[in-house]
């Protein structure tokens, strides 16, 4: 049986991805942080959310064949923009196991961008700064910035 | 034949007007106590797809001017509104190092603006970085008018139309995307209701030292009557600032 909350909830988030399907939110430049041709998507254990400006940050425990397991950290849309989406921070709980697509940071560090949350019930949502360009884009091919 | 006459007057005086874009007033739109337009509210700017979702939801998205609207560029201009970048974020982007965004690129940021309007004056707050400015109405500039980041606005009603006219600002990025305006920018935004809750935003770009002539875009701005201004700190945790990313206290070693 599913609660009317988490009823809710699903409805919200299915309803916002189809609206947000070529959406692009970051606050600024986000070629300078992320590698646009590095694309990465990791499961894990979410272990910590920074509900906090100017990205929320989340992280997962990623476990590799071998069983060792890394923390990545993952940067998404800011909280106001994900608020007004319907997507808030009761939306992720820690401890739930989370997929998260984006591209690799460009320092080489254990972060990412995080573009793409799937919930291990198949549920997902766009939760950050993709690089689908604007109709509007005055110049194609330039860095999402904002 | 009078009456005929008199059907003819009205009929031409109608065309006139719609002739010279004096349309008739917008029904139901919200109307200060002088009935001039009143704009008070929480709004989703041009940067917001406008389609109203469950609990007064709204979609952001980063927007930018459109290429095709753009004026024919002086000679040799192209090059400094489209900068080349260097991997200096000061001249890629300078908001990635949290320096503010500007006029009219903080018009299209992609968060909410709040306006708050007397009789005298209109004032809007952004969302983001908590950017603002205070716009008199029925004044003249200033003489002499420092170069800033948001620059020297004044506003005039062309009927149910505000006109705000904004002068006095640096060179720096015109919108997202990396292009960047002269130290000569002069805007005109135009505001007027479509219906109560929707207005659309004109806004004419005057450039002298990048484009051969003015040139206009027009976006739509959506009242969310639920919406409240959020806080915005760019630097509050910004873990990956210039590039260079710093850990989280959950990935250092245990």
């Amino acid at each position: 049986m599913i609660s009317m909350t988490r009823l809710r909830r699903l409805f919200i988030l299915t309803w916002t991805l189809q609206l947000a399907a070529v959406a692009a939110v970051a606050h600024h430049a986000y070629t300078a942080e992320f590698d646009a041709t590095r694309p990465i998507k990791l499961s894990g254990v979410l272990t910590k959310v920074e509900w906090s400006n100017p990205h929320i940050w989340l992280y997962l425990d990623v476990k590799d064949d071998k069983g060792n397991v890394t923390n990545w950290g993952f940067s998404a849309s800011p909280p106001g923009m994900l608020q007004r989406r319907g997507i808030t921070k009761n939306s992720l709980k820690v401890g739930e196991v989370l997929t998260i697509s984006g591209h690799r940071a460009k320092d080489g560090s254990n972060n990412a961008s995080g573009n793409v949350v799937t919930f291990a019930d198949g549920r997902d949502a766009l939760i950050g700064q993709d690089q689908a360009l604007n109709p509007t884009e005055a110049r194609p091919g330039a860095g999402k910035k904002q | 034949m009078t009456r005929r006459f008199i059907l003819l007057f009205i009929l031409l005086i109608a065309a006139a007007r719609l002739v010279a874009g004096q349309s008739a007033p917008v029904p139901n739109i919200p109307r200060m106590p002088d009935r001039k337009p009143r704009f008070d509210g929480v709004w989703a700017g041009p940067a917001f797809i406008h389609v109203v979702g469950p609990n007064d939801t709204d979609t952001p998205r980063v927007t930018s001017f459109d290429r095709s609207k753009m004026a024919p560029f002086l000679p040799g201009a192209e090059a400094k509104f489209f900068r080349k970048p260097t991997g200096d974020l000061r001249n890629d982007d300078p908001t990635a190092l949290c320096l503010p965004d500007g006029h009219p690129r903080e018009a299209l940021a992609p968060y909410s603006q709040q306006i708050v309007q007397t009789p005298d004056m209109v004032v809007i707050l952004y969302e983001f970085m908590h950017f603002f400015r205070v716009i008199p109405i029925g004044k003249p500039h200033p003489a002499d008018v420092e170069l800033t980041f948001m620059g020297d606005a004044v506003a005039n009603w062309d009927g149910d139309t505000l006109v705000i006219d904004t002068i006095g600002l640096r060179e720096w990025t015109l919108s997202a995307s990396n292009l960047w305006h002269s130290d000569a920018l002069h805007t005109i935004e135009r505001l007027k209701h479509i219906d109560p809750t929707t207005v659309s935003y004109e806004i004419t770009i005057d450039d002298p030292k990048i484009f051969t002539r003015p040139w206009s875009q027009t976006f739509q701005m959506k009242l969310h009557p639920t919406w409240s201004l959020l806080e915005q700190v760019c630097e509050e945790n910004n873990r990956c600032q210039g590039g260079n990313c710093t850990p989280s206290d959950s990935q250092k070693p245990k």
